[in-house]
């Protein structure tokens, strides 16, 4: 099975821009590490690029966009962002995005 | 007698066939929940999950006191008690706070796992909501803290999500004790905020977390108070917090004073996910003690939860002792369970325009998680929905008897009808509907209801009582 992800957007379009952007992947592989989130510079493509893992987006409020993407994961990045707790995550996504 | 801990409240209510026992695999990946979901919005016994897919040795105790027969069990009472009795229990019990008790030993202790070894999906954290943002692992817990300036000490219940082996997102609000003490000691000081997420402790003690209670108070005395008994604690491996004693897991941490990560969204209490996602507090897990054969505790979110009893009891509560504080001529307060933590009933001697805002505007001072507030004259039973939609549809006036106050800054971000927008910046309103006669009414002039117990005379009363009673109705 070829491998999953899933992100929460809160605007869809800055993620299928087609430049690299900041985001935290939840992966859905099955098992005991399912969702486990990890934070990536990636690009995202739709409809989906051959050989590429699938990702499906979700939006704020949890639902899901029935048309998959697909993701191409260029940089790991740390496990949280710099910012003061209760900080919009989006916006210290897109400081680290810029960096 | 209240219980010394969870296992002996689970015997409790399996005698009383308020609990069910499983022992097929369920799946924690929202199979399980969906069962303890159903669970709620059923009114249903409390599940025992004892086999849980991916995770052998585990179980899953889910929505321990959500339902009024299991908090009276809770309480040491028979589970056929009434409502008002559960309310009166807690109010006068809170009034006796009993201090806790340290301790050395300790069966949470029994499995210690050191912050290199710690891994959270060792745990069968379970996904609770399809859609919801990661699995909940802080759904039903206690979570301690600190004061960074003083000794005061806060449990709170608040919502936890695993983001890798180490890393929780949670979302105790900002408003919340918890956040206060963030923001105001650690935050400026640029200093870690040691946490302990006790789970599975004895339901009271738990309900003792979820209760709306006095900033600077240390909710294990009123634990301490509703179960009649001191909470024993026991001290954390990785910092100076103190736990209950009885837990069955407890999770060691650091919240960052400079560090976030996506949080959310989650299917809340209000009964809706609502997009609240996105500012939230990030915690690095330092230790994880548990029970050899540990119980995780959850509480099915969403419509009719678990706070539908024990917020509604400890925030009715307050609202009446803080009324009560203001010289609002209050006689009772009722939170629906139905309304989601939304709509207090309040009942007072002497109605008007003038107590339904005072009413609104004393409820709303510091955080406002009540939105909507029915204020009904005494004679109109606060625990009776009926009588209360009777009042509310009849007695409040359309164009007048509607008060709203508006604020910044302290808005419940749970709230559904509130925009992205007013959610970001904590912008909402409250309303009272004041549902009772104008004080400047002639009584004479005054409609009367047409109910047997107002439009007719005692005599009568007593006859159309006997003669009921007759009749075998």
């Amino acid at each position: 099975m070829s491998k999953e992800y899933e992100i929460f957007a809160r605007n869809p379009e800055r993620v299928l821009s087609g430049r690299e952007v900041v985001v935290t992947l939840r992966d859905l592989s099955p098992g005991r590490r399912k969702y486990r989130g990890i934070n990536v510079r990636a690009v995202v493509s739709r409809p989906p690029r051959p050989g590429e893992p699938t990702l499906w987006i979700r939006s704020v409020v949890g639902l899901r966009d029935p048309q998959p993407c697909s993701v191409r994961i260029v940089e790991e990045l740390p496990e949280a962002f710099e910012a003061v707790p209760y900080s919009d995550f989006f916006e210290a996504m897109e400081r680290a995005e810029r960096r | 007698m209240a219980h010394g801990n969870m296992r002996s409240f689970l015997a409790a209510i399996e005698s009383t066939r308020d609990l069910i026992t499983i022992d097929d695999e369920v799946d924690w990946d929202q199979e399980l929940s969906g069962i303890g979901r159903l669970g709620c919005e059923r009114n249903a016994p409390s599940f025992l999950f004892k086999h849980i897919k991916d995770y052998p040795g585990w179980r899953i105790a889910c929505n321990p006191i959500a339902t009024w027969r299991r908090m009276a069990i809770a309480f040491g009472l028979r589970p056929e008690a009434p409502v008002p009795e559960l309310y009166a229990t807690y109010a006068e019990r809170e009034q006796h706070l009993i201090a806790p008790v340290k301790v050395k030993d300790s069966p949470c202790k029994e499995v210690v796992i050191p912050g290199d070894k710690v891994n959270l999906f060792d745990l069968p954290v379970p996904m609770v909501h399809e859609g919801d943002g990661g699995r909940y692992l802080g759904t039903w817990d206690l979570v301690v803290s600190k004061d960074a300036k003083t000794d005061w000490v806060n449990w709170g219940m608040y919502r936890f999500m695993v983001h890798n082996e180490r890393l929780l997102t949670g979302f105790p609000r900002p408003t919340s004790h918890l956040g206060k003490m963030l923001l105001d000691g650690y935050v400026p000081q640029g200093k870690p905020m040691p946490i302990a997420i006790a789970i599975g402790c004895d339901p009271l003690c738990h309900l003792a977390a979820a209760a709306t209670f006095r900033i600077s108070g240390n909710e294990s005395e009123l634990a301490g108070g509703l179960r009649r008994a001191p909470v024993e604690l026991v001290k954390c491996e990785t910092s100076d917090l103190y736990v209950p004693a009885e837990a069955e897991i407890v999770i060691e941490a650091d919240v960052y004073p400079d560090r976030v990560n996506q949080e959310g969204p989650y299917g809340e209490y209000p009964g809706y996910r609502s997009g609240e996602m996105g500012n939230a507090i990030c915690a690095r897990v330092r230790a994880i003690t548990h029970r050899r054969d540990p119980i995780l505790t959850l509480d099915t979110t969403g419509f009719m939860d678990s706070s539908a009893t024990t917020t509604s009891i400890s925030g009715a509560i307050a609202i009446q002792r803080r009324l009560e504080a203001n010289s609002i001529p209050v006689k009772a307060v009722y939170v629906p369970p139905e309304g989601g933590v939304h709509l207090a009933i309040v009942s007072v001697r002497k109605g008007g325009a003038d107590i339904a805002r005072k009413v609104v505007e004393t409820l709303t001072v510091r955080r406002a998680l009540i939105s909507k507030v029915i204020v009904v004259d005494e004679d109109v039973d606060v625990f009776n929905m009926a009588a209360v939609l009777h009042a509310f549809a009849t007695k409040c006036h359309p164009a007048n008897g509607i008060h709203v106050t508006r604020y910044v800054g302290r808005a419940n971000t749970l709230t559904p009808a509130y925009t992205q927008e007013e959610r970001v910046t904590r912008t909402g309103a409250s309303v009272a509907f004041d549902a009772t006669w104008p004080p400047d009414w002639a009584k004479d002039a005054t409609p009367v209801r047409a109910t047997l117990d107002s439009m007719y005379s005692p005599d009568i009363q007593r006859r159309v009582l006997a003669r009921w009673k007759a009749l075998g109705l």
